[in-house]
């Protein structure tokens, strides 16, 4: 006897979550590919608290359930993100899949993925016990392996709101829609006075989880472009080092390759 | 049971939650016109109006449409905006095998619908998910911009 | 232009597009039972043994026990089974079907199964295979005279790439007994093909067997021959249980286990003297898969293609179709020719930039024309318009100004623009109209003075409803809408051979015009009247012989011309059509909007074949990327801008001078991709597809070299 449970109240979730051996089921356009009769599935998608898009001080705050339609539609989503979602599969994936499920699939081709990574975002976890705020990048233990608790369900994802409208948005599929990512490239300037206050960049497609080094970043940050440009050579330097892809659909080397020529325009495209 | 709103129709399904709408909709409602095209949302041959927006109903569980909205090609074939834009398809000949239509269809409805004016790009992207065999979208993509033209404010 | 070019109402538009229109997987029959192979793991070994779960009740093994006429499916040869007797050559090769009330059950047993191997060592390259299954060996001229007397040899080595037809409706039979005869229907191209074959299957007379095609959601060369090789399966099965049995392939399992475009290896050895080609030495070897099924036909079109639309006077032209552990391959519009014509494009090309001449220069001087010998010294009996072809290619696409502007691209994006010169020959290859189909078309005049017509083409999209309907009342000069015109059912039709080979206007059309003619003669208004039509062989055609390879091939041929213009992002490899052109001689046409449809169609089929479509296998030979996500087809997003046009030469052989149409789109686009991403690249291609790791490894190789 199967047992899956439909609820359009988050407190109801959390409790069956809490108790029950469920799988959280919110656009089902990952789910459904291999879909399992067997299993036991906890339906969000019409918890209304799970599809808010509100806004504080420092963050976008988007509910988990919110489909990738609703986010290219809302006036508060910022255009680096809805640059990535619209290149996401088509239209009627759009409508159903959630930014949430994109998260919590766990894989580093994730169209938005790259974005929250890229953005250095927070994922809002709640469980009946209490809630909690994680950045995304330590959210990602290794392939498909999540820093969630059994009993926890993704409300929310928070976007820093400031310092991200200067940036660089590359996907490669193998056709121009229907495309799952075979690299993918996004990096953020951002300069104050004539200097970097925040360089970031992330890679999705290449590893097993989305290629996240603010370590690396780090080098820009408090650089004029000049010096900047005078760091450069060491900057691709431990990049070329950093990024190791792995064979899939596509070679490393293709990979590799292109990596390297996005990073370099993001680069040049900004003066360095 | 899950009870939805099918074809403008309120009716109550058997289904086990887990089963996917679209074997749902041709073998207990036996609505064929949505077909199965590759069973993992890639084709759109499955397309249905779910809730005012297309869906692959071949990704969708029964237990996520409590309550909700669904329009299949059966029903959708009732109305005046279907007949505008099954003549624009038949003046460019764009019907050939024919599977791919019921999806391009509804897929021509919800982006006149929320675009009654649309250019050729929003067009081929609001169809970048039915694919097509035969056509080379071409013919599709005309008859969507003459529906548009002679629409005469049905959209 | 012929008032019978003006485009009308298809004839099918209005169950298709209302979703009212059946295919096979629509139908549902009382008492219904589901069939799905369990199928072969391992690409070779023999069978030991096979344990099967406890069955439930109501569920079946079918296998080759239950085969009540002979264990062999008819396809051209009877080399396939129909259950395996002990070995098993390709991995999904069918072992035996399981069949049930519920799909699950079903899936359920067939996971219980253990089939236990005795493996044997398969083969996967066809350069490694010894099994030659066919073999040809022409020629023409004095080509050991054109080697000694050569200034130069040109030896150059091409490769095709495996190509799946992705129709959007996968393959699927019906069978099931009926007023004491078995009954098969289902999405198929060629009724009588199956017929034939589940008579020898089941072992009966083909009065005691119904064939119905249903509505097809696609074929493209998929369904003439796999439909055969199920239906022999599926009516076995129903024949066991007397009961409805019903098959329809799930996308992975289509796309894995059935038949595709062959892969081709092809040698050029070119004589040239004063920059001119005087002899072509030309080894071709085709992929044929596990089984032979169509590989002889497909390889004798692709010999005979093999130097292109060019006039070379000495010619010596070998090929075999080798047997590999892999899917056999089938038909896949083009049949053959896609691949030839790819790599005698590419020769040109590459001669030509040789002598830094431009290619089309280089192809124009050796044009053939009108009066000159064919491959297999037939003639080109007809005018051949591939000047005013390019002319109109030109015109459209400015092509030969942009190729001078698109030299010598440096920047991120790089442009190039080529072009292709192609022709697809019209019909059966050789006699095989005259000795082989003899095709039959009726027409049969009801009391109420409609008519309709009866032959056993079938509609798969491509319009042959509406042409058909199109001929006989304009022939009849009666509205079109007192023409019937239903799905072949071989109760009631007579065969008027198989949809295949570009021959059903050509061929059938002018059988059922004859007719026509004939009834407006007789007509007896109020009265029944029935008028056959038999095939008469073109009186002008040089008899070909099959053992020398030498006459007409063809009787005719449809041309065409393509240009693409791209452009290459050199940062990511990606590359963007920018636009498409193709200018078409296909005789009259018969109904401009449906052969609009078709060119258009076929383009992107072709363009796919050139750039995104690949299959991969693993280790073992089982092919990876067996889904939609992973076998990559275009989207409406991948080509705009496409423009095709047509250049009539009209045939008067065919029902208003029409010739063949449907295969020709799929010929010429992917030399022309490729020779524009050549002009792109500033390099030579040898082989498709040429992907976008394709692209990035030369551009690496070149920044090493910088």
């Amino acid at each position: 006897m199967v047992n899956s449970y439909f609820t359009t109240s988050l407190d109801e979730a959390l409790k069956i979550k809490n108790t029950k051996p469920v799988t959280p089921y919110a656009g089902g356009t990952d789910l459904m590919i291999e879909a399992d009769d067997q299993a036991s599935y906890l339906f969000l998608n019409k918890i209304a608290e799970l599809k808010q898009i509100t806004e504080d001080e420092e963050y976008i705050r988007i509910g988990a359930c919110s489909t990738y339609s609703e986010v290219l539609h809302h006036k508060l989503i910022p255009q680096i993100l809805k640059d990535a979602v619209i290149e996401l599969a088509a239209p009627a994936i759009r409508n159903l899949g959630t930014v949430g499920g994109n998260v919590c699939n766990g894989s580093p081709k994730g169209d938005s993925v790259l974005i929250f990574f890229v953005t250095d975002s927070l994922l809002h976890l709640q469980s009946m016990s209490g809630e909690r705020f994680i950045p995304i990048k330590e959210f990602y233990l290794g392939r498909k392996k999540l820093a969630i608790r059994e009993d926890e369900l993704l409300v929310e994802i928070l976007v820093p709101k400031n310092g991200i409208d200067n940036y660089y948005y590359k996907k490669i599929g193998a056709r121009n829609a229907l495309a799952i990512s075979r690299v993918s490239f996004a990096g953020i300037l951002d300069t104050e006075d004539g200097r970097i206050k925040n360089c970031a960049t992330a890679f999705g497609a290449v590893s097993d989880v989305v290629v996240r080094r603010p370590d690396i970043d780090q080098m820009m940050i408090g650089k004029t472009i000049d010096e900047a440009k005078g760091i450069k050579e060491k900057y691709l330097a431990a990049y070329d080092e950093a990024i190791v892809p792995i064979r899939g659909r596509v070679s490393a080397e293709y990979r590799k390759s292109v990596c390297q020529n996005l990073l370099q325009d993001f680069l040049e495209t900004n003066g360095i | 049971m899950i009870k939805f709103i099918l074809n403008g129709e309120e009716v109550t399904s058997n289904a086990n939650p887990n089963e996917r709408l679209l074997d749902v909709l041709r073998n207990e409602f036996r609505l064929t016109g949505a077909k199965c095209g590759c069973k993992e949302g890639e084709c759109g041959a499955c397309s249905v109006i779910l809730d005012n927006r297309l869906v692959n109903s071949c990704m969708v569980a029964m237990g996520s449409i409590e309550g909700s909205t669904v329009l299949t090609i059966e029903g959708y074939s009732k109305t005046e905006r279907f007949e505008m834009l099954s003549k624009a398809y038949a003046d460019v000949s764009a019907v050939q095998c024919g599977f791919c239509i019921p999806g391009m269809m509804l897929a021509s409805e919800c982006l006149l619908a929320e675009n009654p004016n649309p250019d050729e790009e929003e067009i081929r992207r609001a169809i970048s998910g039915n694919l097509c065999r035969c056509t080379g979208y071409n013919a599709i993509v005309k008859a969507i911009q003459i529906a548009a033209k002679e629409g005469k404010g049905l959209w | 232009m012929e008032t019978i070019s003006h485009s009308v109402k298809k004839r099918d538009h209005d169950d298709k597009i209302s979703g009212e229109a059946m295919y096979v997987d629509d139908l549902v029959m009382d008492g219904m039972l589901y069939g799905k192979m369990l199928r072969s793991t391992k690409a070779r070994a023999r069978i030991i043994k096979i344990t099967y779960p406890k069955l439930p009740e109501g569920y079946f093994v079918v296998d080759k026990d239950d085969v009540p006429g002979e264990n062999k499916i008819h396809v051209v040869l009877e080399d396939m089974p129909v259950f395996p007797v002990d070995t098993v050559e390709y991995i999904g090769d069918v072992i035996s079907m399981i069949v049930g009330p519920d799909k699950k059950g079903i899936d359920h047993i067939i996971d219980e199964t253990v089939v236990d191997y005795d493996e044997l060592e398969p083969v996967f390259d066809v350069m490694q295979s010894k099994t030659s299954f066919f073999h040809h060996d022409f020629e023409k001229g004095d080509l050991k005279k054109a080697f000694e007397e050569a200034d130069e040899i040109y030896t150059e080595k091409f490769h095709t790439g495996q190509q799946e037809q992705a129709y959007l409706e996968t393959n699927g039979i019906i069978s099931y007994p009926e007023n004491g005869k078995l009954v098969i229907r289902g999405s198929m191209q060629c009724p009588y093909y199956v017929i034939t074959a589940v008579a020898k299957a089941v072992g009966c007379d083909r009065d005691h067997l119904r064939v119905v095609q249903d509505v097809t959601g696609g074929g493209f060369g998929g369904k003439e021959d796999y439909p055969s090789i199920l239906a022999c399966q599926v009516a076995v099965a129903a024949n066991k249980v007397q009961k409805p049995v019903k098959c329809v392939f799930g996308r992975r399992e289509d796309i894995e286990f059935t038949s595709k475009r062959h892969p081709a290896y092809v040698t050029y050895k070119v004589a040239l003297k004063d920059k001119k080609i005087t002899g072509m030495d030309i080894n071709v070897i085709y992929d044929a898969g596990a089984y032979t099924t169509l590989t002889d036909v497909v390889l004798q079109r692709g010999l005979i293609g093999a130097c292109g639309v060019y006039n070379v006077e000495n010619l010596h032209v070998t090929g075999d179709g080798m047997k590999t552990n892999t899917v056999p391959n089938g038909a896949f519009r083009g049949f053959g020719g896609p691949q030839t014509f790819f790599t005698a494009e590419m020769l040109m090309d590459h001669i030509a930039k040789k002598y830094g001449m431009e290619p089309l220069a280089f192809k124009e001087e050796h044009f053939a024309k009108q009066g000159d010998r064919t491959s297999t010294n037939g003639l080109y009996h007809f005018h051949v318009p591939l000047p005013e072809m390019v002319k109109r290619a030109d015109e459209l696409s400015d092509f030969r100004r942009k190729r001078e502007l698109y030299k010598n691209q440096t920047g991120r994006y790089r442009r190039g623009i080529g072009i292709s010169t192609v022709y697809h020959g019209c019909g059966f290859t050789g006699n095989g109209e005259r000795d082989l189909i003899k095709g039959v078309a009726k027409l049969r005049k009801n009391a109420d003075d409609t008519v309709e017509i009866l032959t056993s083409t079938t509609d798969m999209g491509q319009g042959a409803k509406t042409t058909f309907s199109k001929i006989v009342a304009n022939a009849l000069d009666i509205p079109m809408d007192r023409i019937i015109i239903k799905n072949p059912d071989t109760d009631r039709v007579p065969d008027s051979g198989p949809t295949v080979a570009s021959r059903s206007i050509m061929v059938v059309g002018e059988l059922i015009k004859r007719a026509a003619e004939r009834l407006k003669k007789q007509w007896k208004p109020g009265e029944e009247q029935l008028i056959t039509e038999h095939y008469v062989h073109p009186d002008f055609m040089i008899q070909f012989d099959t053992n020398t390879f030498t006459g007409d091939a063809y009787p005719t041929y449809s041309w065409s011309v393509n240009v693409i213009e791209l452009e290459v992002d050199t940062l990511t490899a990606q590359t963007k059509v920018l636009k498409a052109w193709g200018v078409y001689d296909v005789g009259t046409p018969l109904d401009l909007n449906i052969l609009h449809g078709q060119m258009e169609g076929g383009f992107l089929q072709s363009i796919g074949y050139a750039s995104m479509e690949q299959i991969g296998y693993n280790e073992q030979g089982r092919i990876r990327n067996n889904s939609f996500s992973d076998y990559i087809i275009p989207t409406s997003m991948d080509v705009e801008n496409m423009v095709t046009d047509f250049v009539s030469v009209p045939y008067d052989e065919g029902p208003f001078g029409a010739k063949g149409a449907g295969e020709l789109p799929n010929v010429g686009p992917a030399p022309a991709y490729i020779d524009a991403l050549e002009q792109a690249l500033s390099t030579n291609i040898d082989h498709i597809p040429y992907t976008a790791e394709d692209i990035m490894k030369h551009l690496q190789e070149v920044k090493k070299h910088d």
